[in-house]
């Protein structure tokens, strides 16, 4: 990743990935403020949901699945691994693709019934 | 549905014990999104959360699936899907009062089809980045 973090964003703040190790810019290139690391997509439980405060479980969130806003703009779904908490957040620029598109792509892959049934659609 | 025949005049048993809050039956739920009335009981599941038609849900559980201690009762629609590693589908459900999030196994008898169409929507909405990755 780049160090190079424009000038017109003097937010230097870190955190560090807790799957994979990767320091993580607070703030992504396009200045929203990111939840998931780019590299894994894994995220950290530091908020509750329910009461909207700190949480003090701490643990990693796994992502699961992309849901479809109305705008079209992909959300990334994340659950707790050891509370199973659910969140939402928008993916950001420089999220890894490869993660992404397997994570779209993956439940077609192993349909609940035969594609053959379907015509066109 | 047929109607029976006129001459049929002894009462249907189902049709007069509302229990719910919302006039639903203790055996069905109507579904707040299309109106269908559910049985509760749905081939491959405990019990049933969730529309077979159009897979939309109410929120009516809290910590616990099924334990029906929420008092929201907002609707919950369908906002994706995720496969276990086992492949088993599982539904994303999204409440459109409260903003909860819930995930929940499909029934055998939910509508094919509408899953579907679930599972390739961030596919049809097209990758919110090029298509052609930088290899
Ligand atoms: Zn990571
Ligand atoms: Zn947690
Ligand atoms: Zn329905
Ligand atoms: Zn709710």
């Amino acid at each position: 990743m780049s160090n190079d973090i424009p000038s017109s964003v003097l937010r230097t703040t870190t955190f560090q990935c807790v799957r994979c190790g990767l320091t993580v810019t607070a703030f992504a290139p396009d200045g929203r403020r990111r939840n998931h690391c780019p590299r894994c997509l894994y995220s950290q439980h530091v908020r509750d949901q329910v009461e909207g405060g700190p949480s003090e479980c701490r643990s990693g969130m796994s992502p699961i699945a992309i849901a479809v806003l109305r705008t079209g703009d992909w959300e990334l779904i994340h659950n707790c691994t050891r509370c199973g908490e659910l969140t939402s957040n928008p993916i950001c620029g420089d999220d890894n693709q490869f993660i992404l598109m397997r994570m779209a792509v993956r439940p077609l892959a192993q349909p609940p019934f035969p594609l053959e049934t379907f015509g066109d659609l | 549905m047929p109607r029976r025949k006129p001459q049929q005049r002894r009462p249907q048993r189902r049709k007069d014990v509302l229990h719910g809050p919302g006039g639903e039956r203790g055996d069905a739920f109507r579904c707040t999104n299309c109106r269908l009335d559910v049985p509760l009981t749905a081939p491959g599941t405990a019990h049933r959360n969730h529309c077979p038609h159009c897979l939309t849900s109410l929120h009516v559980d809290g910590r616990i699936p099924g334990d029906r201690r929420e008092t929201c009762r907002g609707r919950m629609a369908a906002v994706g899907v995720t496969a276990r590693r086992d492949g088993e589908w599982l539904l994303i459900h999204h409440c459109l009062a409260c903003g909860k999030l819930s995930v929940n196994r499909i029934a055998g008898d939910d509508n094919a089809l509408t899953l579907l169409r679930l599972a390739m929507r961030p596919l049809a909405a097209g990758p919110p980045f090029s298509a052609q990755l930088a290899l």
